[in-house]
């Protein structure tokens, strides 16, 4: 039956639009139309206004290991995953810290991993937006379970505007746009945060091209 | 008997205190917000919702094609595309896609087209437990209740009943605490998440572009019912296409503003194909059920512009008869105006007759078209659907005949006489009028006082430069 | 709903009185022609004029309310400003008769109308182009409710701007002033309790502001408002804002 609810559903709706009067354009704007000029201020870096934006959604942004590191203990974190590819770099920093990291996400253990360390492919500044996909997620489970979620962030990948992450899309089939923790407000309208998604995000911003 | 009064009169009449505080609250504090941000991030932000307007009205003026297009990028990105004329179609082939993948167990993020359809209630006769995961669609699933409203299901809730449903469902000791109720809900539907076997979401947008389709969720339930699963389906309806990715830049700074006075929803996630090669979580097939249920009429009405409406909720929160009325007293999925306009031109051709009185509950404030991101001209719409009801003859508890009026007002001696003769109407104890609307009118008001023709004399009387009124006597 | 541009600002003018000022408030109706005729206006006002139509079209009743407005567009041919005291009624003129007469064949008769239908305040201040108001009126604290068919309309700072220049005057803000006051017409009939529910909180934000005075530009939300406060024991002064202006220049 479905192919005959296609025919029947592009019937009537041809039919509808032929009693139409007319036919509205596709209006001309500019790409940059919805972007909010007023989020950046004058002077600052791309960084810097990605910060201020996250900070606003309580995102937080570090640019040491040493701050994710210490944020970690001081949530009495002790078991994390990691991105195999950040093994080396971020990794074996958390094993010297004595975290326990796993580079593999065991689904099993999904309630054990307290914290997950993944790669961010992009970041909007207007927005204060992580950008994830599957090319540069290691496991998707990995930046969802964990109370924490580390992103991971080259400088270089930082955009300005929702507009302009969208122009990058390219042929990315699973993008995911993060700003700041998991939240509701469902209940009275009382935001709380950590609802499904990570309670605590972090993104680490890198000198590093990926 | 029928009741004298018009059924949602009649349901906020009797309405709990508390749950009508409840909703004013939130959709008062909701629509303030609202309005704030909008103010405070662009210096003109109406000419914002006129070009979301142009840009979704040429949409659907070109559906076809539109659709057509999506189709067949969603296609060459490898997902599967079907096609639901009605709710019952909608039902038997998600249930087919289910029975293929061997699924007996699934989460549900939450959307609209799937109230709609009731899935849920089908899914389960057909022994498949599905399991909302939103908190709010969550709670109404254990009360057995239905969503008030179109983003925010429990808005006629407090903490203290929702504390109630949760213990009830054996999720630990009463406490209203919403961060307690919140980790409660987490840690009971993490479980779930995991061992189920596929995820059922809407959509909000849909490029046809690239196919993409997008999903919004704060709490991250969407991307939790995709990411353990090898399964997606996703049930959009026909009319949320955008012609292309750059018009999303659109549509999502307007819809996270105008549905909860956020920037931007925290999880937005564009979708167009099942997981990639590397990457070991998430859905191996995906599939789009693309659902009519009267959409393809509506477009050849003359409601058609409804048609343009991102489910935001910011016409119902705005709305004072829904803030006094709450979501359930329209009696379909969707409420408010929104609803006032949908629920009597959507699914099944009794739709008409069963919600043929919602478009009279409003006092045509506009307030809803103020607000629509899409600018919905939602009070014309409401007044064309009267128009039809009017036509077909519903029933319309309450509201007088208006040919004798009309004689009247187009009787200038007659209406002249009547002014004046009117006055006895002082007189007159209204109060116990034979007709129970008016009756229910003057217990809570005082008319003023009739002064019928008083400046008609005046007029006459005074020594002026008012001319024409000699003239024409 | 805009009102339209381009509309005629001639000083010779159509006074529209609305069934409303005809029946209950004359008061308002006179004060409208004090203040025409003090902006320079010749003042005219067709006897034979009734209603604009507004019962029976906000109840879809459309083929009832076109014979209204065929009936109010012959009343008030012509080329000359049709002004009224009144946000609703001149919204009916402009918008709801675009709306019943869309396929209509005689649309050109009412289109005549909404093209020539001013709200007094729009049309003193947008088209006389009077910034200010003579005048020294007591010292008053003024809430001003503006009606629902004024949205998107330039009538709510008219009123504002003229009534703000009096001298005594001072205008106060109050919550959710967005609110209907719930009447709607015939809505408050069909609707009674959902509507005293709406009033009843739009009373509770404007008297938490403690205004002195409550002033709109529709005297059916006024009647209304006043209704209930009365039957609630917490009446409350209230005026339509043009009965403000008159009071202003008895005192000038």
């Amino acid at each position: 039956m479905p192919d005959s609810d296609r025919d029947s559903i592009f019937g009537r709706i041809r039919e509808s639009l032929a009693t139409a009067s007319q036919q509205a354009p596709y209006p001309e704007y500019e790409d940059e139309v919805a972007t909010a000029k007023r989020r950046f201020r004058d002077g600052d870096t791309l960084w810097e206004t990605f910060a201020t934006n996250f900070s606003a959604v309580n995102g937080r942004p570090m640019t040491e290991l040493a701050e994710v590191i210490d944020f970690l203990k001081s949530e009495g974190a002790t078991v994390g995953y990691c991105d195999p590819t950040l093994e080396e770099s971020i990794g074996r920093v958390c094993q010297e810290n004595a975290f326990e990291i796993h580079c593999h996400f065991e689904r099993e253990r999904f309630d054990d991993y307290q914290f997950g360390i993944t790669r961010a492919s992009a970041a909007i500044a207007e927005t204060g937006t992580l950008v994830l996909t599957d090319s540069d997620t290691s496991d998707r489970l990995g930046a969802l379970t964990p109370w924490i979620h580390i992103a991971v962030l080259p400088e270089s990948r930082l955009v300005s505007s929702v507009a302009q992450a969208i122009a990058g899309f390219g042929r990315e089939s699973n993008i995911i746009w993060a700003t700041g923790p998991s939240k509701t407000a469902d209940v009275e309208g009382i935001l709380i945060e950590g609802v499904h998604g990570p309670g605590e995000q972090i993104c680490l911003k890198t000198a590093g091209l990926q | 008997m029928a009741s004298p009064l018009q059924p949602i009169d009649d349901y906020a009449r009797t309405l709990a205190p508390e749950t009508r505080a409840a909703v004013i609250k939130s959709a008062a504090f909701t629509s303030g917000q609202r309005i704030e941000v909008l103010r405070r991030d662009y210096e003109d932000p109406d000419a914002l919702r006129k070009l979301a307007r142009k840009i979704k009205q040429h949409t659907i003026d070109r559906l076809d094609h539109y659709l057509e297009q999506a189709e067949s990028r969603l296609k060459a990105a490898g997902a599967q595309v079907h096609f639901a004329t009605d709710g019952p179609s909608a039902c038997r082939q998600v249930l087919k896609i289910l029975q293929e993948h061997g699924v007996t167990r699934l989460v549900k993020s939450k959307s609209m087209a799937t109230e709609e359809i009731h899935l849920n209630p089908f899914l389960e006769k057909h022994g498949i437990e599905s399991i909302e995961t939103d908190l709010g669609e969550f709670i109404v699933q254990i009360d057995d209740d239905h969503p008030s409203h179109i983003v925010r299901p429990i808005i006629h809730k407090n903490r203290r009943q929702v504390a109630e449903s949760l213990e009830r469902h054996g999720l630990g000791a009463y406490d209203d605490d919403p961060k307690t109720i919140t980790r409660r809900a987490r840690v009971h539907l993490r479980e779930k998440y995991m061992q189920s076997g596929a995820g059922i979401t809407g959509g909000n947008f849909v490029s046809a572009e690239s196919g993409r389709m997008v999903l919004v969720t704060n709490e991250g339930n969407a991307r939790f019912s995709m990411a353990p699963n090898k399964v997606h389906i996703a049930v959009i309806g026909i009319e949320k296409l955008v012609p292309r990715d750059r018009d999303l830049a659109v549509f999502l700074s307007l819809l996270a503003r105008s549905a909860t006075a956020q920037q931007i929803t925290v999880y937005t996630q564009f979708i167009n194909g099942p997981r990639s090669a590397n990457q070991p979580s998430g859905p191996e097939h995906m599939h789009v059920v693309f659902l009519d249920n009267g959409r393809s009429q509506v477009l050849g009405g003359e409601c058609r512009e409804i048609l343009r409406c991102i489910r935001c909720g910011a016409c119902q929160n705005v709305c004072p008869v829904y803030r006094q009325a709450s979501g359930h007293a329209y009696r379909a999925v969707y409420g408010g105006p929104i609803g006032a306009v949908l629920s009597p031109l959507i699914g099944d051709s009794i739709s008409f007759s069963n919600y043929g009185d919602l478009p009279r509950a409003s006092s045509l404030c506009g307030a809803c078209r103020e607000v629509c991101p899409v600018d919905i001209p939602i009070p014309d719409l409401l007044l064309k659907l009267r128009h039809g009801a009017k036509k077909a003859k519903l029933p319309s508890p309450g509201s007088p005949p208006m040919g004798p009026f009309a004689d009247l007002a187009t009787s200038p001696k007659l209406w002249r006489t009547s002014m004046t003769a009117s006055r006895a109407m002082n007189y007159l104890p209204l109060q116990f009028a034979p007709v129970k609307p008016l009756r229910d009118w003057l217990d809570q008001r005082t008319l003023p006082k009739w002064r019928g023709g008083e400046f008609r004399r005046w007029l006459k009387q005074r020594p002026s430069p008012v001319e024409d009124q000699k003239k024409h006597a | 709903m805009a009102a339209p541009e381009h509309r005629p600002s001639s000083r010779e003018v159509l006074f529209m009185m609305t069934c409303l000022c005809d029946a209950f408030y004359a008061d308002v109706a006179k004060a409208a022609v004090q203040v025409l005729e003090h902006a320079g206006c010749q003042v005219s006002v067709p006897p034979d004029q009734t209603c604009c139509g507004q019962p029976p079209f906000n109840g879809g009743d459309f083929e009832v309310s076109r014979k209204v407005a065929r009936h109010t567009a012959a009343v008030f041919a012509g080329e000359r400003p049709i002004i009224v005291p009144s946000g609703s009624c001149a919204a009916m003129h402009f918008h709801g008769n675009a709306l019943q007469f869309e396929a209509q064949p005689d649309r050109e008769g009412v289109d005549s109308l909404g093209k020539r239908t001013w709200e007094i305040f729009d049309f003193l201040v947008h088209g006389l182009g009077l910034m200010s108001w003579p005048g020294v009126l007591p010292p008053r604290r003024i809430a001003i409710h503006h009606s629902c068919h004024t949205r998107g309309t330039h009538t709510g700072g008219a009123i504002r701007t003229l009534l703000g220049s009096i001298e005594g005057v001072e205008l106060i803000e109050f919550g959710q002033d967005e609110q209907c006051c719930g009447f709607g017409g015939t809505f408050s009939v069909s609707f009674p309790h959902i509507s005293a529910g709406m009033g009843t909180l739009k009373l509770d934000h404007i008297l938490d502001a403690k205004p002195d005075l409550l002033v709109s530009g529709d005297m059916s939300c006024l009647m209304h408002l006043n209704g209930l406060a009365t039957k609630q024991g917490r009446e409350i002064p209230h005026r339509h804002a043009v009965e403000i202006l008159a009071e202003s220049l008895d005192r000038a």
